[in-house]
C-alpha cells in the first residue's frame, strides 16, 4: 500500500505531509479555528460532537487538494480507530438523563453516542458510498491498526482508505493522525507501512 | 474457504443455541413491558434477562469473580461455543473479535459494584474478556452501530484470509440501559407495543439484550463437509445521506447487496434475513433496497419480533439462527407481520415457510448511514 | 418584534446550534424545515425537547410536530396556547 498523505491534529498542533499549519487557538478552540480558515461552508460542523469535529477537520485538510474532490464514489472506504470510542460525547449524553428533576434525553447528543458517526458525516461531506468502519482497541496498536486497513482491500471494490487514529478523551484532549492509503502498486508515493506510520505519529516535526 | 466451527446464543429466550432455535420456531417471543424500570419515566417494551439470570449462569462457570454482566455473558457464551471444539483459546493463533455499541456503558449512570471508570472504555472490557481465556493477542472490537455484528464476521473472514490467525472467535453483545432506552424514546423509535416488522402498523422497534458467538476457521474448499456452513462473501457500504434517517433509495443497502449477490446466486437462496427493525423508515427503506438490487423473488424475514433489537449481538444471533433454520429446511416466521407495509411488496409469513435451498444472505442498517451485507451457505454449493 | 417570538428565537438558535445565525435572520413566518435554515429530522426532535422542557408541552407524535414547527409565528402561538410552564 502506498500513502499519498497524512495530517496529525493535536490540542495544540496541526501538521500536514510534514508542515506544520500554525494557529494560536488551542483544544477546541483550534478545531473551530480549522474550520473557520480552511471550510467554512458546512454549517453543519456546529452541531458535531467533538470526535466528529475533530474527523472532520482533519479529513478536509487531507483531502482538499485532491482532484474531483466531491465526485461520488464506491471505492474509497473510512477506517477509524480509537480507545476512548464516544465517551467524550457519552458523557455528554448522560449529563441530560442523570437529574431525575431535569431529565431531558437528547436526541441531538444521543446521535453522536457512537464512534462510527464521525465516518457517516465524512461519507455523507464527500459522497462515499465505500465502506465505512470504526474499530476501538485498548490503546493506539499500530501493527492492528495496519493489518485492519490492509485487509480492507480485501474487498476488491476498495481502491483508497482514508484510515488512521481518530481519538478525544474530552473536547480539549484529542489526537488524530489519519492518512489517505492507496492500493497502487507502480505509483512512486511512499510505502505505508509501520515504519511511515510510527515515524508520522511520533516524530516531533 | 472461512468455516463455523462452532456458535452459541444466549438470551432471555435460553442459554444454548438449540434452546433459542426451538423458542423461535415455536414462537415464542421474550419482549414484555418495563414500567419504571431503572427509574425511567416512560413505559417501554424489551427483551431483557431476568435479575440475576446471567450471575447464576456465570457462578457455575467461575465463581466470584469481578465482571459486569456484559462481561459475564460474553464469557459464558463464548465458552459455551468452545465447549463444542477441541480450539484452546489461549493459543496466539486465536483472535478475539467482539461486536458491541454501547458495552458497559451503564455504569456512567451508577457506577456500582466497584468497577472503576475506565471499563466503560470498550478495548479495555475486551482485555479483561481475552484475559479470562488466556489469549494473548490485542482483542479488536468492531463498534459500526447496528451493524457491527456482520462488521465483526467480515474483519473474522478477513484476519483468517491473510493467515493471520487460524481461529476467529466472533462474539456480540449489548446490555440494556437508561443510557440507550431514553435515548431510543428521544427518537421516538421504540414502538408501545410488539414490534411489528414490515406491517402497516408498525409503530416503531423493540429493544433487547443477547450475546452470541461464532467461531470461524479457514478450510480448504475439499475439506468442507455438505452440512457445514460458510460465510462467502461480505460487503459494507455507506448511505451518504444521513447520520440517523436511513436513504430513501436505500442507497448503502443495494450497494451492499450488489457487492456481495451475482444473478447465478438468487435461485439458490433460501431468505433474506432483513434488518427489519419495526421502524417506518428502516423497514421501508429495505423493501428498495431488495427490490433495486433485484432480489425481490427471495423470502424475506425478520426476527426482532422474539428478541427486539438487540444491536451489538443481532448481526451474529441473526446469522445463526438462520443457519439453524436452512439445517431445519425452515424459513423462520416473520413474529409480529400480518399485512405489507412497505412500498415495494416483499415475500413475507408470520408462519415457518418450508425451503429445500442452502443459502441466505444477512442484512443490515445502521446510525452513521452504515450498511452491511453477508452471504452464507451451506456445503460446497454456489 | 414581539419578545416571545424572540425568546423562542433565540431557544432555537441554540439548542440546534445554529452558529452564525442571529434572530432577526429567521423570518417568522417562513417555513422552519425545508428553509435555509438547513433543518432535518434531528433537528425536528430536538424542538420536541425544547417544547417539553421550556414549556412544559408533550408532543407525543413527531407527527404532530410537523404542523406545530411550520414557522416560528405557528410555534409560538401553539405555545402561548399550552404552555403548562
Amino acid at each position: 500500500m502506498k500513502m499519498a498523505c497524512s495530517i496529525n491534529i493535536t490540542p495544540n498542533k496541526v501538521v500536514i505531509n510534514g508542515k506544520e499549519l500554525h494557529y494560536t487557538e488551542r483544544g477546541e478552540e483550534l478545531l473551530t479555528a480549522i474550520y473557520r480558515s480552511q471550510i467554512n461552508d458546512y454549517p453543519k460542523f456546529f452541531k458535531m460532537d467533538s470526535l466528529c469535529r475533530l474527523g472532520f477537520v482533519a479529513s478536509e485538510l487531507l483531502l482538499n487538494g485532491e482532484l474531483d474532490r466531491f465526485k461520488p464514489r464506491e471505492d474509497r472506504a473510512i477506517v477509524f480507530f480509537n480507545s476512548s470510542s464516544s465517551l467524550c460525547n457519552d458523557e455528554n449524553y448522560q449529563k441530560t438523563i442523570q437529574d431525575k428533576n431535569n431529565y431531558f434525553p437528547s436526541p441531538a447528543i444521543f446521535v453522536y453516542t457512537l464512534p462510527n458517526i464521525v465516518t457517516g458525516e465524512i461519507a455523507i461531506r464527500n459522497k462515499y458510498y465505500g465502506e465505512t468502519s470504526f474499530y476501538v482497541l485498548d490503546r493506539l496498536d499500530i501493527e492492528s491498526m495496519e493489518q485492519i486497513i490492509n485487509d480492507t482491500f480485501q474487498d476488491l471494490t476498495t481502491k483508497s482508505v482514508l484510515g488512521g487514529w481518530l481519538d478525544c478523551k474530552d473536547k480539549d484532549h484529542f489526537e488524530a493522525h489519519l492518512f489517505l492509503i492507496k492500493d497502487e502498486e507502480t505509483s512512486n508515493l511512499p510505502n505505508w507501512d509501520k515504519t511511515i506510520i510510527n515515524k508520522i505519529i511520533y516524530s516531533k516535526q | 474457504m472461512i468455516v463455523k466451527i462452532a456458535d452459541n446464543i444466549i438470551s432471555p429466550l435460553g442459554f444454548t443455541t438449540e434452546r433459542n432455535y426451538q423458542a423461535v420456531k415455536a414462537g415464542e417471543s421474550s419482549i414484555q413491558l418495563h414500567k419504571r424500570h431503572w427509574g425511567i419515566p416512560e413505559p417501554f417494551m424489551a427483551s431483557l434477562f431476568k435479575e440475576g439470570e446471567i450471575d447464576n449462569e456465570f457462578g457455575k462457570l467461575h465463581p466470584a469473580c469481578k465482571y459486569t454482566d456484559f462481561e459475564k455473558a460474553i464469557i459464558l457464551s463464548i465458552d459455551k461455543a468452545l465447549q463444542q471444539t477441541a480450539i484452546n483459546p489461549s493459543s496466539d493463533r486465536v483472535q478475539f473479535i467482539l461486536s458491541t455499541t454501547k458495552g458497559n456503558i451503564y455504569l456512567l449512570d451508577d457506577k456500582k459494584d466497584g468497577f472503576s471508570k475506565e471499563r466503560v472504555l470498550l478495548g479495555v472490557s475486551a482485555q479483561y474478556i481475552a484475559d479470562f481465556f488466556h489469549n494473548p493477542n490485542q482483542p479488536i472490537v468492531i463498534s459500526n452501530a447496528c451493524i457491527s455484528g456482520v462488521c465483526a464476521q467480515i474483519t473474522a473472514m478477513r484476519c483468517l484470509q491473510s493467515n493471520r490467525c487460524d481461529t476467529a472467535i466472533v462474539v456480540g453483545c449489548d446490555i440494556q440501559s437508561r443510557f440507550i432506552v431514553s435515548g431510543f424514546q428521544s427518537f421516538k423509535a421504540l414502538s408501545p407495543d410488539q414490534c411489528k416488522p414490515f406491517d402497516v402498523k408498525r409503530r416503531g422497534l423493540n429493544l433487547g439484550e443477547a450475546a452470541a458467538t461464532i467461531i470461524y476457521s479457514k478450510k480448504n474448499r475439499t475439506d468442507v463437509d455438505n452440512n457445514e456452513w460458510s460465510v462467502c462473501r461480505g460487503a459494507i457500504r455507506n448511505d451518504a445521506n444521513h447520520i440517523s434517517g436511513p436513504s430513501k433509495t436505500g442507497e448503502g443497502s443495494f450497494r451492499a447487496l450488489r457487492t456481495i449477490i451475482q444473478e447465478k446466486d438468487i435461485p439458490k437462496i433460501a431468505f433474506i434475513n432483513s434488518h427489519g427493525t419495526s421502524t417506518l423508515y428502516n423497514d421501508e427503506m429495505e423493501s428498495i433496497a431488495i427490490s433495486r438490487a433485484g432480489l425481490q423473488s427471495i423470502p424475506v424475514n425478520s426476527l426482532k419480533g422474539y428478541y427486539g433489537h438487540t444491536m451489538g449481538a443481532a448481526g451474529i444471533l441473526e446469522s445463526i439462527l438462520s443457519m439453524q433454520a436452512v439445517d431445519d429446511k425452515n424459513i423462520l416466521a416473520t413474529r409480529g407481520y400480518e399485512t405489507c407495509g412497505v412500498s415495494h411488496p416483499l415475500i413475507l409469513s408470520n408462519e415457518n415457510c418450508p425451503t429445500d435451498k442452502q443459502a441466505f444472505i444477512k442484512l443490515l442498517s445502521g446510525f452513521g448511514g452504515c450498511n452491511a451485507a453477508l452471504l452464507f451457505k451451506r456445503g460446497e454449493l454456489l | 418584534m414581539n419578545e416571545a417570538i424572540l425568546e423562542l428565537k433565540r431557544q432555537i438558535i441554540e439548542v440546534l446550534n445554529l452558529e452564525d445565525i442571529s434572530p432577526e435572520d429567521i423570518d417568522e413566518n417562513a417555513p422552519l424545515f425545508g428553509g435555509g435554515l438547513g433543518l432535518d429530522s434531528i433537528d425536528a426532535l430536538e424542538l420536541i425537547v425544547l417544547m417539553e422542557k421550556n414549556y412544559g408541552i408533550k408532543l407525543q407524535d413527531p407527527a404532530e410536530g410537523k404542523a406545530v414547527f411550520k414557522s416560528v409565528a405557528v410555534m409560538a402561538n401553539y405555545i402561548e396556547k399550552n404552555r403548562t410552564k
